[in-house]
């Protein structure tokens, strides 16, 4: 009995949660991931959400809403249309400027990224649901990468 | 609190120090010390592993976000327990994600799935234990479970989580130590 004390039952408890509900193997490096790329988003400038709509399509499962985005002289106006499980952005910054737009998913450290063509358009498709952000990289190197806030699909 | 707990605490507060005076690796280094704990105590709330992810990595997102208004260093590892917790009672209240019977609900009453070479070997001591503590009312499940990954937890927040009045907290825990304390005695593992 004295070998069981509150101490040694809590002991007990938490060997035998490791054992029959272990921590998933990726999951410690998936979280460093997304936390080392959340910290160097902090130096990112943050795009502005001015205006968000919904636009419900009849075909089941699939919808698409508008957002648009501002930071300084740039807009940024994005069609997000979701069908099942994936879903794609369609992008429009103004004015055109060449960059690199860059989808970074909560979940997963792989990007997509798209330049932005001359009339200003840039497409993401098969992204992933869930929480995603956009960066954008002018390729004028003096200009500062600029980013969406967070924005779920 | 045992030696080892205290040890995790220790590590979680020395990566955010570095973290925060300039060292990359201190974030790393304190997202793997955390990260563990952070999972057991998000999968007490009844969330599917899905989920639960989910709920750990937007508390490392927070922590991010909001560094700069965490003064105390030595409160970091219950800054993010506190912050896991209380995503996770918010998701388990109405996210769809919430699977309305969790797995770890069934276990008790369904076998698990073995494999032969488990089965051989599925009388062992480990074994027994484990039946103890999953054999326990799934209130005493959860908060044994928050109590043994947490340093200190808030008394206030986990009430208010199991539905239980605050004072009630800390005579729970104990008739639910003395329930297990009981139930490992029944396995014969302990005299």
């Amino acid at each position: 009995m004295s070998e069981l004390s509150r101490d040694a039952l809590l002991g007990i408890v938490r060997d035998v949660w490791e054992r029959h509900d272990p921590v998933p193997e990726h999951l410690v490096p998936a979280m460093q991931a997304a936390a080392a790329m959340a910290a160097s988003d902090l130096d990112v400038e943050l795009m502005e959400l001015v205006e968000r709509a919904t636009e419900l399509v009849g075909a089941r499962g699939s919808s698409s809403y508008t957002l648009r985005f501002v930071h300084g002289d740039t807009d940024l106006l994005l069609r997000v249309a979701v069908d099942g499980d994936r879903s794609r952005v369609d992008g429009w910054v103004v004015p055109p400027e060449p960059m690199t737009v860059r989808a970074l998913p909560g979940e997963n450290p792989t990007d997509w990224s798209s330049v932005v063509t001359e009339t200003g358009r840039f497409e993401l498709t098969d992204l992933p649901l869930g929480l995603l952000r956009l960066r954008l990289e002018p390729h004028d190197t003096t200009r500062p990468a600029f980013a969406t806030p967070t924005f779920e699909i | 609190m045992s030696t080892r707990t205290n040890e995790v605490w220790a590590q979680a507060t020395d990566g955010f120090n570095r973290w925060v005076a300039g060292d990359p690796a201190g974030l790393d280094d304190l997202v793997a010390a955390m990260t563990p704990v952070l999972w057991h105590v998000v999968r007490s709330y009844r969330l599917s592993e899905a989920a639960a992810e989910d709920v750990v990595q937007t508390t490392w997102l927070a922590l991010v976000r909001r560094r700069a208004a965490i003064v105390d260093a030595t409160a970091i590892g219950g800054w993010l327990t506190t912050t896991a917790r209380r995503e996770a009672w918010r998701v388990a209240q109405g996210d769809h994600r919430t699977l309305p019977v969790a797995d770890e609900d069934l276990e008790p009453r369904i076998p698990a799935q073995r494999s032969a070479e488990d089965a051989a070997v599925q009388h062992d001591e480990g074994d027994r234990i484990w039946a103890a503590v999953d054999g326990l009312p799934e209130r005493c499940r959860r908060l044994l479970r928050i109590v043994a990954f947490e340093n200190r937890p808030d008394y206030r927040e986990l009430a208010s989580d199991l539905g239980m009045p605050v004072g009630s907290i800390g005579p729970t825990r104990g008739r639910c130590l003395a329930k297990l304390r009981v139930a490992l005695m029944q396995t014969g593992e302990y005299r």
